[in-house]
């Protein structure tokens, strides 16, 4: 499904350094696979993360999605390749506040163009378990709720892919643990899952780990058993 | 994506922070406010003036009052020194003086049984009546006769015939000025209030000879109105009356004069220097005060762009072109000033009605001032609301979600 091709990433600071966030990576994921990247701060596994999901440009090589060349799409198709194809969850949620949970999850709709979305929304919430707090707002919401609300929300417009960064981070073991028990669920149910964490108790429930280091792939393993992939990368 | 739906959320998104809108609305509503009322209560105020000036004023008078450099305010006793014997030589001398009439005033206190007034009595002579082009609408004016024989007989304003008479008819009923009974023979013309805010309506007029004589004793008087035959030469004419009655007073060269003379002309450029506040200083006054909104809406605008920067990368992240973005920061831009302007407008003329009504203006609505004001909230909205959340929009939405 993603092709990367000697991708790389150059980011130029305020004060005139040039910073290799990315080089010649090249990377596969196929479709259905639980992917989890990881790697001290700094190696780029954010800036991979965002260039998967077309919120950045990378600065040289190609990104095939489905053996098409997203990279260099327009900013309008690329807003709707995102709309349609990716769903994003972000360590900080980024949900409107004093906006109830439904309307947090259409958000998305709202920008597409699909003809019918009545009950869409509703329908993501009850995914996650979270039926009964449709009307919410997310200073009503624990932590954990507001992540499910957040992964609602990516999986609304029903994407191929789904792109977490450090979706964990921000949330105590409990919460972490339910939250990646959905996404074991979705991937269990044929949703590419991608997801950027430094906390390897996350990455173990993967079923593949990339390890990144300096902006390089430096170990990437894919057993049948997850919690030997981790061992396998360190 | 809808285009409806869009507008419809970014109203809905404006609602959840109402303080917020409320404030922004506010500081465009100000300004156009304050635009809006002085520009309209100026122009009735204006017209007003012209009105006035031209009704007690004509083209073809002169007033001369008691004390020197002092125009269009009452007497000063300790430089008054004005006869009417002094206007009445000028008028011999000068054959351009078609008709001249001497005027005395006091406020006095007025009596009918219970009912007490204060009013403002003006002794006048019965040429008044042409020379200030003020007569009875009911009853009659009196006479020179009544004049000579300090008769007292005396012309009641419509507020004072309310006063005392309420609906009874006041003709040829008595009445008490200062404890002095006089009979009243006739109804003034209503005028209403002059530029001064004085109600003319509260004027009673007695014999100039009577009112000096048995009122108050004095033997100068306070101001007098000349008629001349020829507006063309009045600067003249005016110029003529100050030399006469410089002779007459003893005036030494270099002394200036004790009197003062007041010709249209000289009216005029009082008028236009009055025209210049209310036209021009007045709603540079409240331009300022639309700036300053302007400047508290732009603030608030720009910090809530600002704050949503996160918000703007995260709709992009989802799926929102640069153009909904620009679209949603447009119509929550449109409604709040929209808003603020209408709402300024409407507040802007209920309260130039209000003050217009209380001071018989008459406001008058202008449009230039209500564009002038939408302009400058729109455009506030456009600086501080749109541009920002444009450049917002164009960020990477990497960059945007940071």
């Amino acid at each position: 499904m993603i092709e990367l091709h000697a991708i790389s990433k150059t980011y130029t600071r305020p004060s005139g350094d040039t910073v290799h966030a990315l080089s010649d990576l090249s990377l596969r994921i196929d479709r259905g696979e639980f992917v989890a990247i990881v790697g001290a701060s700094g190696s780029g596994k954010s800036t991979l993360m965002n260039l998967l999901g077309l919120l950045d440009r990378p600065t040289e090589g190609r990104y095939l999605f489905d053996g098409r060349d997203v990279a260099s799409l327009d900013v309008a198709n690329q807003a709707r390749f995102r709309n349609r194809y990716v769903g994003f969850i972000f360590q900080v949620f980024h949900l409107l506040p004093r906006t109830s949970a439904l309307e947090n999850v259409e958000l998305p709709l709202l920008y597409s163009d699909r003809a019918s979305t009545t009950g869409l929304g509703r329908r993501a919430l009850e995914a996650v378990g979270l039926a009964d707090r449709l009307y919410h707002t997310p200073s009503e919401l624990s932590g954990g709720q507001q992540q499910r609300v957040a992964i609602a929300r990516a999986l609304v417009n029903e994407p191929d892919l789904l792109l977490a960064d450090e979706p964990t981070g921000n949330l105590d073991a409990q919460s972490a643990s339910e939250v990646m028990d959905i996404f074991d669920a979705l991937n269990r149910s044929g949703r590419t899952v991608v997801l950027v964490t430094h906390d390897l108790a996350v990455a173990a429930r993967a079923r593949r780990v990339v390890r990144l280091k300096g902006g390089r792939v430096v170990a990437d393993a894919r057993p049948t058993e997850p919690k030997d992939a981790l061992e396998e990368v360190q | 994506m809808s285009t409806r739906r869009l507008v419809a959320h970014s109203v809905q998104a404006l609602a959840r922070y109402r303080l917020r809108t409320c404030f922004i609305m506010v500081g465009s509503l100000v300004g156009v406010a304050a635009l809006t009322f002085v520009v309209s209560v100026g122009q009735g105020a204006k017209r007003k003036m012209l009105t006035t000036v031209r009704q007690i004023f004509g083209e073809s008078s002169i007033m001369i009052g008691a004390g020197g450099h002092q125009m269009m305010g009452g007497p000063r006793p300790g430089a008054a020194r004005l006869t009417l014997d002094d206007i009445e030589a000028v008028a011999k001398a000068l054959p351009e003086v078609e008709l001249w009439d001497a005027q005395q005033t006091m406020s006095a206190s007025v009596r009918r049984g219970d009912a007490t007034a204060t009013a403002r009595v003006l002794g006048q002579s019965e040429r008044s009546e042409r020379v200030r082009g003020r007569s009875v609408s009911r009853g009659v004016y009196f006479d020179a006769g009544a004049v000579k024989r300090l008769e007292r007989v005396a012309l009641i304003g419509e507020t004072v015939a309310k006063d005392l008479f309420e609906d009874e008819d006041p003709l040829d009923a008595g009445i008490l000025i200062e404890s002095v009974p006089f009979t009243v023979i006739g109804v003034l013309e209503p005028f209403g209030t002059d530029l001064h805010g004085m109600d003319r309506d509260n004027e009673i007029v007695v014999p100039v000879s009577t009112l000096m004589r048995r009122l108050t004793n004095v033997d100068t008087i306070a101001a007098a109105r000349l008629l001349v035959k020829d507006p063309q030469r009045i600067e003249d004419t005016a110029r003529e009356i100050t030399r006469l009655l410089r002779a007459r007073h003893a005036l030494a060269v270099g002394q200036p004069d004790d009197f003062s003379i007041l010709t249209p002309v000289e009216v005029q450029r009082m008028v236009g220097t009055v025209q210049r506040v209310l036209s021009l200083y007045l709603p540079l006054a409240a331009a300022v005060t639309l700036v300053v909104g302007g400047i508290v809406a732009a603030t608030l605008m720009l910090a809530s762009v600002n704050a949503r920067v996160g918000e703007i990368g995260l709709r992009r992240a989802v799926g929102a072109h640069p153009q909904d973005i620009r679209l949603q920061f447009l119509v929550e831009t449109a409604v709040t000033t929209a808003g603020g302007g209408l709402g300024g407008i409407v507040l802007g003329l209920a309260a130039g009605q209000l003050v217009a009504t209380r001071l018989e203006l008459g406001a008058v609505f202008s449009w230039s001032a209500v564009l002038l004001g939408l302009l400058m909230s729109g455009l506030t909205g456009l600086l501080a609301g749109v541009v920002p959340a444009r450049r917002a929009a164009r960020l990477l939405p990497a960059d945007a979600l940071r």
